[in-house]
């Protein structure tokens, strides 16, 4: 009998029976939460082992760091204030003041840096074993568009504490998107929400970092993770014939994702403990910017590229033309499922030479600027 | 008829000398003579000048060089334009040179077409200056306004090529003050500006770029430069270090200072060359300034030494705390509110420093006291931080230990399960 049929039945229907040996709770839950179907796959669930099954972890990994920042981050947001005039002395409350508050925003913040770095390094394996291939496309589709969030995230909470570095460096960022030809200025406008940065640009990232963000990246993360549940994890060609043993998720690969989680909780609070996150001094938009001003690490390679760039290529400003390069690089990772022809290790030829450049570039941007004054 | 012609040359020539009087024309003339043959006559000891006036400010106002030198501009020959009946004077000498200029700058109606907020009193003050009593009575070698301003080429003070910009005009001022000869002629010592170049005031204005610190101008004046009298040392300091000069003039020291004929300030800080004061000044030794006049065990020696040990014990706690409160920076701990109390502390030591020209050692030890306070305030603070970074540090290992038996109870579960649960794939 459907449900539909059931519901519109007078026939009273009759109490569930309890499974002999279970609780009240689990049955009352099992009724109406569907427990046994979770349960049913998670049971049948299944992982892949072979040489490369470490890369899995990857995943894992990164979603847990995701969990932590929005842990840590729902924590911080009972004691930020977002305006200019309170934000940095809000987080000054919070690292002096309110009882493990320096924890909180030191994890917090290394969890950013470290969260991004797992992305990255996901990103890379899932690209070079290959994971991306039929039926899998739209699962890499989802899974780049994870990145760019989790750079949205790092460039909307670098600002947040509203110190020196953090308001010079948005201003830069927010410099960046003026230089698309024709709606670059009005981007940046909207970014800012005025000509320069100010408080209202502080509101404005901060509506975009703790709830803009974190509701598309919600229904983003979904359809990845259903996506993954629905093609199983992908294995590597090179080790597709030779092994098809495997692991059942729960619990033995969920056991190995938790000592690698307990490690990064570990790693956090140790870095938490010896190398709290500075605060820094407190954004003085009319002081002139200081020397050294640099962002994140995983956007230094894009701004000391802009810097190399001359003013004009073939008449046309350099910094555009970065600009709509490291657009189009965006969209080429979006694509790499369609630009990857069978047999051709172009697409992978390309990447290495884009990581290269983007590691010496961050290397360049990391070395000591030479003092202006030395005779 | 020849009567008219005779009237009429009579006014063309009183128009043309009366030029060298009157206010400038609204716009130059068409013709400018002088500039043309000056030029055009190469020669190195009246070209240059000629040049140099193209960007003189007068020349931009609309002044020509008739307005000082007297003459006729419209002639081309040498004779007529330099007509000493049309006004024609040549080179100014140094004794004309001050009325010249101040024809017109001591005219407030003049200036006020062309500059409002231009003072007029220029020629007045030179007249009571050392420089301006001296050219009276006939030494043409004492500076007079060419001979700091220029002569053709004239900058407006503001304007960095002018020899007296602010950043200029100590060694426009050296440029006669520090030659030994011309000196020795006038008994004046020619080290002024070696001895200013060693003092806070130097290092301030040129090493740091702050322009309020004083260069010659302002305390001997620009106009009316003379040197400050004994009694009116004090108030020329005072103008910028005001609350010393009225602890000063508080101080017991006020009176016999006066009756001693001591010039105030200058008795312990020197004149061009001070130095940074320190607690060594109230000491005994070299550079003691209190032994000078106060015996050893005297009364005064005793204030001087309560003094100094009151400063150098707030000093030293400040200097405690400091490092107590670096520490915990540099071991990450947010220390902003800390260094609020140690900003306190500096200041209030500033404050008793200050206090020392009252000559009273309580009002020094009240000010101290206060220091003392935030010092220590301060210095707990920092203790507090150095605490709680240690205490992070037993919460990590405490919280690194468990964290490391749960992983080692998770891989022995690993290797318990994982043989049985191993199992080919479908």
């Amino acid at each position: 009998m459907s449900e539909a049929k059931r519901s519109s039945s007078s026939v009273p229907e009759p109490a569930p029976q309890p499974v002999p040996g279970e609780g009240g709770i689990r049955a009352w839950a099992r009724d109406r939460l569907g427990w046994d179907d979770l349960a049913h796959i998670a049971a049948k669930k299944r992982v892949p082992v072979h040489r490369y099954t470490l890369f899995y972890y990857l995943g894992g990994m990164a979603l847990f760091l995701f969990l932590v920042q929005v842990a840590t981050g729902i924590l911080l947001l009972l004691y930020y204030r977002p305006s200019s005039a309170e934000a940095f002395e809000s987080i000054q409350y919070v690292m002096a003041d309110v009882p493990f508050g320096w924890l909180i925003r030191s994890i917090h913040s290394w969890g950013a840096n470290l969260f991004v770095g797992v992305v990255f390094a996901h990103l890379a394996s899932v690209f070079f074993l290959k994971a991306y291939r039929p039926p899998r496309e739209m699962t890499w589709v989802t899974g780049a568009v994870l990145l760019f969030l989790a750079l949205g995230f790092g460039f909307s909470g670098y600002l947040l504490p509203w110190n020196t570095l953090a308001f010079f460096a948005t201003k830069v960022g927010t410099d960046v998107p003026a230089q698309i030809p024709g709606i670059g200025h009005l981007l940046s406008r909207i970014l800012r929400g005025g000509s320069d940065v100010s408080g209202a640009t502080l509101s404005r990232f901060y509506g975009i970092h703790v709830a803009i963000l974190p509701a598309v990246t919600t229904l983003i993360l979904g359809a990845h993770l259903l996506l993954v549940q629905r093609h199983g994890m992908s294995v590597p060609r090179s080790v597709e014939k030779r092994t098809n043993r495997t692991m059942p998720f729960v619990p033995d690969f969920l056991m190995r994702d938790m000592v690698g989680w307990l490690a990064a909780v570990g790693l956090l609070a140790a870095l938490a403990a010896f190398f709290p996150w500075e605060l820094g001094v407190k954004a003085d938009p009319f002081a002139s910017a200081p020397a050294g001003i640099r962002p994140e690490w995983y956007f230094l390679w894009m701004f000391q590229g802009l810097k190399y760039l001359p003013s004009k290529i073939a008449g046309i400003p350099g910094e555009t033309l970065g600009v709509l390069f490291f657009g189009a690089l965006a969209a080429a990772l979006v694509a790499v499922p369609w630009l990857d022809r069978r047999g051709k290790r172009g697409i992978a030829v390309a990447a290495v030479l884009v990581l290269i450049a983007a590691a010496v570039l961050t290397v360049l941007a990391l070395l000591p600027v030479p003092s202006a004054t030395k005779p | 008829m020849r009567d008219r012609l005779l009237v009429l040359a009579l006014l063309v020539a009183a128009a043309s000398s009366a030029r060298a009087q009157s206010p400038p024309p609204k716009s130059p003339p068409a013709v400018n003579g002088c500039i043309e043959c000056h030029t055009a006559l190469d020669d190195p000891r009246i070209t240059p000048p000629a040049k140099l006036f193209a960007d003189d400010v007068h020349a931009k106002a609309g002044f020509t060089c008739v307005f000082c030198h007297g003459g006729d501009a419209r002639q081309e020959d040498q004779e007529k334009a330099h007509d000493p009946a049309k006004g024609f004077i040549g080179k100014p000498t140094p004794r004309q040179i001050p009325e010249l200029c101040g024809k017109c700058h001591s005219d407030p109606a003049l200036m006020k077409q062309y500059d409002p907020s231009q003072r007029v009193d220029q020629l007045a003050e030179y007249r009571t200056s050392g420089h301006g009593k001296m050219l009276a009575e006939g030494d043409t070698t004492v500076a007079q306004c060419a001979s700091c301003h220029g002569a053709h080429g004239i900058q407006p003070v503001k304007d960095s090529r002018s020899p007296v910009s602010p950043t200029k005009v100590a060694q426009t001022c050296n440029h006669c003050h520090g030659d030994a000869a011309l000196m020795a002629a006038h008994k004046l010592p020619s080290d002024p500006y070696e001895k200013w170049s060693r003092s806070v005031h130097y290092r301030a204005r040129v090493e740091r770029g702050d322009l309020s610190a004083p260069t010659c101008n302002s305390c001997h004046g620009n106009h009316g430069a003379a040197p400050p009298q004994v009694g009116s040392v004090a108030n020329v300091c005072g103008t910028c270090h005001v609350t010393f000069a009225d602890q000063f003039k508080l101080s017991p020291h006020w009176e016999p200072f006066k009756d001693m004929g001591l010039p105030g300030c200058v008795t312990c800080h020197e004149n061009h060359e001070i130095v940074k004061p320190s607690e060594a000044f109230l000491a005994e030794g070299e550079q003691s300034k209190c032994s000078s006049c106060h015996e050893a065990d005297s009364a005064g020696a005793r204030a001087a030494a309560a003094m100094r040990a009151d400063l150098v014990g707030l000093d030293g706690e400040i200097r405690q705390a400091t490092r107590l409160v670096d520490r915990a920076a540099e071991a990450g701990m947010e220390v902003s509110r800390v260094h609020f109390d140690l900003v306190a502390a500096t200041n209030a030591l500033t404050k008793a420093r200050s206090q020392v020209h009252l000559f009273r050692p309580s009002a020094v030890h009240a000010a101290v006291a206060e220091g003392l306070t935030v010092a220590r305030k301060a210095a707990a603070g920092g203790q507090a931080r150095l605490k709680e970074r240690d205490f992070r540090r037993r919460g990590l290992f405490v919280s690194l230990g468990l964290i490391l038996v749960t992983i080692v109870a998770l891989v022995v579960k690993i290797r318990e399960g994982g043989r049985s649960s191993r199992e080919p794939g479908e």
